[in-house]
């Protein structure tokens, strides 16, 4: 709960399919606040890491074009049931999150 | 979203009724001979009184008997009474975790709802949009905006899944309310929803309704110092303005003994026949349909002096106008036609 994301893996075969969702505002910095007019800073996430028992499986790099609370699929080859993933991001004010679970 | 039993035997009551109504009268109207014992309505019975309050007596043997107005058994009632109420009135017994909840919401409703609550699709969101009540584009949710979590039980007990409403046995809904409640941030992971502990769920949005204060306005009806039926006239209506056609009609009551005369299109077929010819276009001076300058003057003759310069021909100064536009077969009567069909369109 204290986490703002979210992840679902689960193991078919042999890929994993991992769901996740991640809580963030996501501004682009070019909208503009309805009462103030004041260009609303931007703030969003740069990078997000997928880590399988501590080895970087996946990069992204995000950008203003992501959606708010942004959620992302991949499939990994290669895992076992029971392996941990850590889901983790960064974003342009340097604040951070991450959240870990395990394969089912 | 709650449903009051009290309400039930009224809506019983009311579609039998309707039931008696839209299906026996129409036989029984064309049955005047042999109506049937016991309570029926139709023509030949106008007094019978009809009431939601009406039952018959419970007696199949009994001529004219059609088993309706049945009261209510406790098996059907409790059929229909699956309401659940913010203080847990109407739970059924049974428990469910969010550990159970999570495989039975990713097979029954995610697909649609989504594997968090986001929403596949234009599907119903169901987690998330806290604080975006405001916003130009709210988002409701059950953890944004629903006040009560008895609603959650009841609506998914009630209408989900989608294509197969009331399949899931209570454990899996209390456990599909869990997880849902866990995807809203309300409760912990290994949260265990029961029948006792769902009333006392907060819901972030529990104060954000109000009862609305406005009075309720009534108005009683008077019903005294009525003005007497019989004295009630209608002084005005459309036709008094003159857009309404009623030439036709005025026909109908002066002639209606002929049977040409009762034919309404009768001057409009001879018109189109006969008279179309030079009064559509105003060949050889003939006044035009519809133009009420040029039928002005003429109309100010009275009809009866036209319909005869129609019938017997007539020398103007604008133009001949031959005994009936020519076309003598066409009798008297459907030459006044014609002339009253030109004439209405261009009176005022």
């Amino acid at each position: 709960m204290a986490s703002g994301i979210r992840i679902k893996a689960k193991l078919t075969g042999d890929q994993v399919e991992v769901k996740t969702l991640m809580k963030h505002e996501m501004e682009t910095g070019t909208r503009k606040d309805s009462k103030t007019g004041e260009t609303v800073p931007a703030h969003y996430i740069q990078e997000v890491k997928a880590e399988i028992n501590g080895n970087v499986v996946m990069t992204a790099n995000w950008g203003p074009a992501v959606s708010k609370n942004p959620y992302l699929s991949f499939n990994v080859n290669g895992a076992k049931a029971g392996d941990t993933l850590k889901i983790s991001w960064v974003d342009n004010k340097g604040e951070t999150d991450s959240a870990e679970t395990t394969i089912s | 979203m709650y449903r009051s039993t009290r309400g039930l035997p009224v809506a019983v009551a009311a579609a039998a009724v309707l039931f008696i109504a839209g299906r026996f009268v129409p036989a029984l109207a064309g049955d005047t001979g042999g109506a049937p014992e016991g309570p029926t309505i139709g023509p030949e019975v106008p007094a019978v009184e009809i009431s939601l309050a009406y039952r018959p007596e419970l007696d199949p043997g009994r001529a004219g008997y059609y088993g309706f107005g049945t009261t209510a058994t406790p098996e059907m009632i409790a059929g229909w009474d699956i309401d659940v109420r913010p203080d847990g009135t109407g739970l059924p017994e049974g428990s469910g975790s969010v550990e159970e909840g999570e495989p039975l919401y990713e097979e029954q409703c995610a697909a649609c709802h989504g594997f968090f609550g986001e929403g596949e699709g234009r599907w119903p969101k169901l987690a998330g949009g806290y604080g975006t009540l405001t916003e130009a584009r709210p988002e409701k949710t059950i953890g944004s905006y629903w006040p009560y979590a008895s609603t959650v039980w009841d609506y998914v007990h009630r209408a989900m899944p989608f294509f197969e409403p009331q399949s899931l046995t209570d454990d899996e809904v209390y456990a599909i309310v869990a997880y849902l409640l866990y995807l809203n941030d309300i409760v912990g992971d290994d949260f265990v929803l029961t029948r006792d502990n769902l009333a006392g769920i907060e819901m972030p949005h529990r104060d954000g309704f109000f009862v609305d204060p406005r009075p309720d306005v009534q108005n009683v009806a008077c019903m005294k110092d009525c003005k007497d039926p019989d004295s009630i006239k209608i002084t005005w209506d459309s036709t008094d303005l003159g857009v309404t056609p009623t030439e036709f009609f005025k026909g109908d009551e002066e002639e209606g003994e002929t049977a040409t005369a009762a034919d309404p299109n009768l001057g409009l077929n001879v018109y189109q026949q006969a008279c179309a010819t030079c009064h559509k276009g105003g060949l050889a001076g003939a006044p035009i349909v519809g133009d009420r300058d040029q039928w002005r003057t003429r109309l100010a003759q009275g009809m009866d002096v036209l319909v005869e310069h129609a019938v017997n021909g007539y020398q103007g100064s604008a133009g001949y106008m031959p005994p009936k536009g020519g076309q003598i077969q066409l009798t008297d009567e459907e030459v006044a036609a014609a002339v009253r069909y030109m004439t209405a369109s261009a009176s005022e």
